[in-house]
C-alpha cells in the first residue's frame, strides 16, 4: 500500500479478491441489547409510535412516527431500553434505538411483512425492506423526476480489503438469481447488469443477468464509475440517456431481498468483513445492530487507548467513538487499526506537488480546491474547483505530501453548502 | 457508561502511501550531492565555505521568519536547506560571503516566506534570489572575473561567453565529453553535467521531480539552439553545447522543476517546459545575458498560472443515484 519506489508510476490500489480458501463467516451472538439508529432527529419523540418498555418482534419495523418514512428493522425481540438523540456524521441529528434481547429461546418473527405481502410488489418492498442487510435503496423508484432504466447490482466492494459482496457471489449465486428475478418482477425493468470482478464472472453468468467485469484498481468499482465505464456503450446506444438513471443494489440486498420473497422471513443477519490489528481478514454474520464490543469478543481483539476502530473501509469509512456502536445494514467491514499503524497526518499548507490533481478519477483540481476549501471559500469551490463532481473516493488525501485531511475538508464543503441551500429554500 | 478508553477519531481517508514532503526534500538534497561533490574538489575549501554558508543562512533565515511570522517552525521539511544549497550551487566558489548572506535572505525571505511560505510562492525562490543579485552586483558573477585565480588544465573561459562574444567557432575546443565530465568553468554546482544527470535521472524516476519538466525542458534546449546554429551555424552554438553549459542541466533538474512555482497538469508541464527550454536559448543567443536560465525561469514561472488553466475535464456525474 505504500508508494512504490519509482514514483512516477500511478500508485496502484486494488481491491481485495476473495480466496477459495476464505472461511466460512463465524456468527455472532448478541450479549444484552442491539442498537438501532434511525435517521430521524429525536425530537419525533413527541409523535413517537414506540416508547421505553414497548416490545419488538424480530423483523419489526422501527421508526420514530408513523409517516417518517425511514425505518429500521430490529434483527431482535426484545424490549425497548432506551431511545436517545445520536449525533452521525457531520452532526447529523439521528435516533438511537436500544433493545434489550429475548433470550435465543423466546424469540418471536414478526409475521406483518408476511401476512401484508403475499405477492412481491415494490410498494411492499419498499415499506418493508430498505432495513435488510445490505441496505436496498428503492426510493429511487418512487422519485417522478426520475426513469430507471436499468438496475445494477454490485458484486464488487466499495472499498478496499472487503470481500462481503463477493462472498454472495461466491456461495450464493443461486439467491442472487433469485432476488434478481423478483427485482425484474417488481420494477418491470430487465437491464439487470451484475457487475463482478474478473474472478468470478464465470460464477455470475448463474445470475440470469448481463455481466460486467469492474476492474480491480480502486475506485473502479464506485457507482459512478461503473456507470461510466460499463455501461458506456448503452448510453451510447440511447438505451440509457445522459443523465442516465439507473439504480443500485449491492449483492447482498439482492441476495437478502430474494429470500424474503421467497420465505417471508427477513433476513436480518449483516455479513461483514472483519479486518484484525494484525491484519487477519475473517468474515463475520452478525446480527443487524450488534455492538462492536459483541464482535470484538467473538474475535477475541483485544482494544487499546488510541487504537483506531473503523466503520467502512480505509479509504471511505468511519471511525467510531465508542465499542457500542452497532453494525448497520450497510456495514460492510469492520477494521481495527493499531494506533502505531495511523499514519500521522500534519498541519502544512499544500506546497502544489500536484500529486492529488494526477491521481483524481474525475479529474478534480484538487490543488485549486484545497486552497479555497481552506479559507472556507465553499462556493468558489463549487464553482471554480468541481467540488460537486468529486466522488469521494479519498485518493488525493492518501497520496498528499503536505498530508493535507482534503477529504475531511471536501465532506464538510458539501455538507455545509447543501445546508445553505436546505436553509433558502426553506426562507 | 463511560467508554474504559479512548479511541482515536478521525477522517477519512486511513491509510497513506507514506509520502512526506521532507523524504522528497531530503531525496533532492542527496542527489545534488552528486553535482555538488565534484565543485567541491575542484574549487576546494572556497567552495565549501560557500555552501555551508549558503545552507545555513537559508535555514537561520527560516527560523527567523517562522519566528517572526508565528507559524510552525519548518527548518525539518528540508526546504530551507535544499534552497540554500540550490542557491550555492549557482555561485562561482569566490563569492564574498555578504552575497551568500543576502542571496539566501532573498531566497527565504522575499522569494518564500513573505508569500506565506513554501506552497504560496509564485516564483522559484533560488531563482528570484539568483536575478535579483544579477542584476544588482552582476560583476560577482562573471565567471572569468571571479575565478581568475584558479589553475585549469582546461580553456578557463567560460564558454557561454565565448560563444557569445566570438561565435560558434571559438568553442570548438570543448567537447561534449569535456563539458559532460565538468572541464569548464562555472558555478559550484552546475558545471558537472554527468553529477546533475545521474541526479536528476534518479529524481525522475522516483516521482520526485517530474519529468514531464525536465525532459521538456531539455528538449525546448535542444530544439531551439539546433534551430539557431541550423540557421546561422557561424554565430550560434549546436545544441549539445547549449544543453551543457551554463545552468541548463541545472535548470531542467533543480529550477524549473520546483512544486510551488511549476504546473501539475499533464500537457501544461510539457508546454511550461518546452516555454523554458526556449527562452533559455533565445536569451542566450539574443539577449543581452549570456547565460538565459535564470530569467527563462522567472519567465515560465509568471505563466505557470495561465498555463495550469489547460486541464482535462473534469468528468461530471453522469447520474444521480440515492
Ligand atoms: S476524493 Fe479526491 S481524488 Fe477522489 S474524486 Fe474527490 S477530489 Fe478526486
Ligand atoms: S497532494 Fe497535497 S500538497 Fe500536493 S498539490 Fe495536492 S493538496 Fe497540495
Amino acid at each position: 500500500m505504500k508508494r512504490s519506489f519509482f514514483g512516477f508510476i500511478k500508485p496502484r490500489l486494488t481491491y481485495e479478491a476473495i480466496a477459495d480458501t476464505q472461511a466460512e463467516p463465524a456468527y455472532v451472538q448478541v450479549s444484552e441489547k442491539i442498537r438501532l439508529l434511525l435517521d430521524q432527529p429525536a425530537e419525533h419523540a413527541a409523535e413517537i409510535v414506540l416508547s421505553v418498555g414497548d416490545h419488538v418482534k424480530s423483523g419489526q419495523r422501527i421508526q420514530t412516527a408513523d409517516d417518517a418514512g425511514e425505518y429500521e428493522l430490529s434483527s431482535k425481540s426484545g424490549n425497548i431500553t432506551d431511545i436517545v438523540p445520536y449525533l452521525g456524521m457531520m452532526q447529523k441529528r439521528m435516533t438511537a434505538v436500544t433493545i434489550a434481547v429475548d433470550p435465543e429461546s423466546a424469540q418471536t418473527p414478526d409475521e406483518t411483512f408476511k401476512q401484508e405481502s403475499p405477492a412481491p410488489t415494490l410498494e411492499s418492498a419498499a415499506r418493508f425492506l430498505q432495513g435488510l442487510p445490505g441496505k436496498p435503496d428503492f426510493s429511487p423508484f418512487f422519485d417522478p423526476g426520475k426513469l430507471i432504466k436499468a438496475i445494477v447490482v454490485l458484486g464488487v466492494e466499495r472499498d478496499l480489503m472487503a470481500v462481503t459482496n463477493q462472498y454472495f457471489i461466491k456461495t450464493g449465486i443461486e439467491s442472487i438469481k433469485t432476488g434478481i428475478d423478483v427485482l425484474r418482477k417488481i420494477t418491470g425493468i430487465h437491464n439487470v447488469v451484475l457487475a463482478v470482478p474478473e474472478h468470478l464472472v464465470q460464477v455470475a453468468g448463474a445470475s440470469g443477468a448481463g455481466v460486467k467485469t469492474v476492474d480491480s484498481e480502486y475506485p473502479a468499482s464506485h457507482p459512478q464509475l461503473i456507470v461510466r465505464h460499463i455501461l458506456a456503450d448503452e448510453m451510447k446506444s440511447g438505451d440509457l440517456s445522459a443523465p442516465a438513471d439507473v439504480a443500485f443494489f449491492s449483492a447482498e440486498a439482492v441476495s437478502a431481498m430474494g429470500a424474503a420473497f421467497n420465505t417471508g422471513q427477513l433476513p436480518l443477519n449483516k455479513l461483514l468483513t472483519f479486518i484484525s490489528k494484525d491484519g487477519n481478514k475473517r468474515l463475520a454474520c452478525a446480527p443487524i445492530g450488534t455492538p462492536l464490543k459483541d464482535i470484538l469478543e467473538a474475535f477475541n481483539e483485544t482494544v487499546q487507548d488510541a487504537d483506531r476502530i473503523i466503520f467502512g473501509g480505509p479509504m471511505t469509512g468511519t471511525a467510531v467513538y465508542s465499542i457500542d456502536e452497532p453494525v448497520q445494514p450497510d456495514t460492510d467491514m469492520i477494521m481495527i487499526q493499531d494506533r502505531s499503524q495511523i499514519p500521522e497526518s500534519a498541519d502544512i499548507a499544500c506546497i502544489n506537488c500536484g500529486e492529488c490533481v494526477r491521481v483524481c478519477p474525475v479529474n478534480v483540481p484538487v490543488n485549486i480546491l484545497v486552497r479555497l476549501l481552506e479559507a472556507e471559500k465553499y462556493e468558489a469551490a463549487a464553482s471554480e474547483a468541481e467540488l460537486d463532481a468529486c466522488i469521494e473516493c479519498g485518493l488525493c488525501t492518501y497520496v498528499c505530501e503536505s498530508r493535507i485531511p482534503i477529504f475531511q475538508h471536501i465532506k464538510l464543503a458539501k455538507h455545509t453548502l447543501e445546508r445553505m441551500k436546505a436553509e433558502e429554500s426553506n426562507a | 457508561m463511560p467508554e474504559p478508553f479512548k479511541l482515536t477519531v478521525s477522517h477519512a481517508p486511513f491509510r497513506h502511501n507514506g509520502s512526506r514532503i521532507s523524504i522528497k526534500n531530503y531525496n533532492i538534497l542527496a542527489a545534488t550531492l552528486l553535482a555538488v561533490i565534484p565543485g567541491l574538489l575542484v574549487y576546494g575549501g572556497a567552495a565549501l565555505s560557500v555552501v555551508t554558508l549558503s545552507v545555513s543562512t537559508a535555514m537561520i533565515w527560516e527560523l527567523v521568519m517562522n519566528y517572526l511570522t508565528r507559524r510552525p517552525y519548518s527548518i525539518g521539511d528540508g526546504n530551507a536547506a535544499l534552497m540554500g544549497m540550490l542557491f550555492a550551487m549557482m555561485l562561482p566558489a569566490t563569492t564574498p560571503w555578504w552575497v551568500v548572506v543576502v542571496g539566501t535572505f532573498f531566497t527565504i525571505v522575499i522569494g518564500k516566506q513573505i508569500y506565506g511560505g513554501l506552497g504560496g510562492n509564485p516564483f522559484h525562490p533560488a531563482v528570484l534570489a539568483m536575478a535579483v543579485l544579477m542584476l544588482s552586483w552582476g560583476g560577482y558573477f562573471d565567471f572569468n572575473a571571479a575565478l581568475v585565480d584558479y589553475q585549469f588544465d582546461f580553456n578557463p573561459v567560460y564558454p557561454l561567453v565565448l560563444v557569445k562574444s566570438f561565435g560558434s567557432g571559438a568553442v570548438e575546443g570543448f567537447s561534449a565529453i569535456d563539458l559532460l565530465l565538468g572541464r569548464q568553468v562555472g558555478g559550484i554546482g552546475t558545471f558537472c553535467g554527468l553529477g546533475l544527470v545521474i541526479g536528476g535521472v534518479y529524481l525522475m524516476l522516483r516521482g520526485y521531480i517530474r519529468w514531464e519538466i525536465s525532459c521538456s525542458f531539455i528538449a525546448g534546449i535542444l530544439v531551439t539552439a539546433f534551430l539557431f546554429h541550423h540557421a546561422n551555424p557561424e554565430a550560434y552554438a549546436g545544441a549539445g553545447f547549449h544543453l551543457l553549459t551554463g545552468y541548463s542541466l541545472f535548470g531542467a533538474f533543480y529550477l524549473a522543476t520546483e512544486d510551488s512555482s511549476s504546473p501539475v497538469n499533464f500537457i501544461p508541464m510539457l508546454i511550461y517546459g518546452a516555454l523554458g527550454g526556449f527562452l533559455t536559448v533565445l536569451i542566450r543567443n539574443i539577449g543581452a545575458y549570456v547565460d538565459g536560465v535564470v530569467f527563462a525561469i522567472l519567465l515560465i514561472n509568471l505563466t505557470n498560472p495561465l498555463i495550469d488553466k489547460i486541464r482535462p475535464k473534469t468528468l461530471r456525474k453522469v447520474i444521480n443515484y440515492a
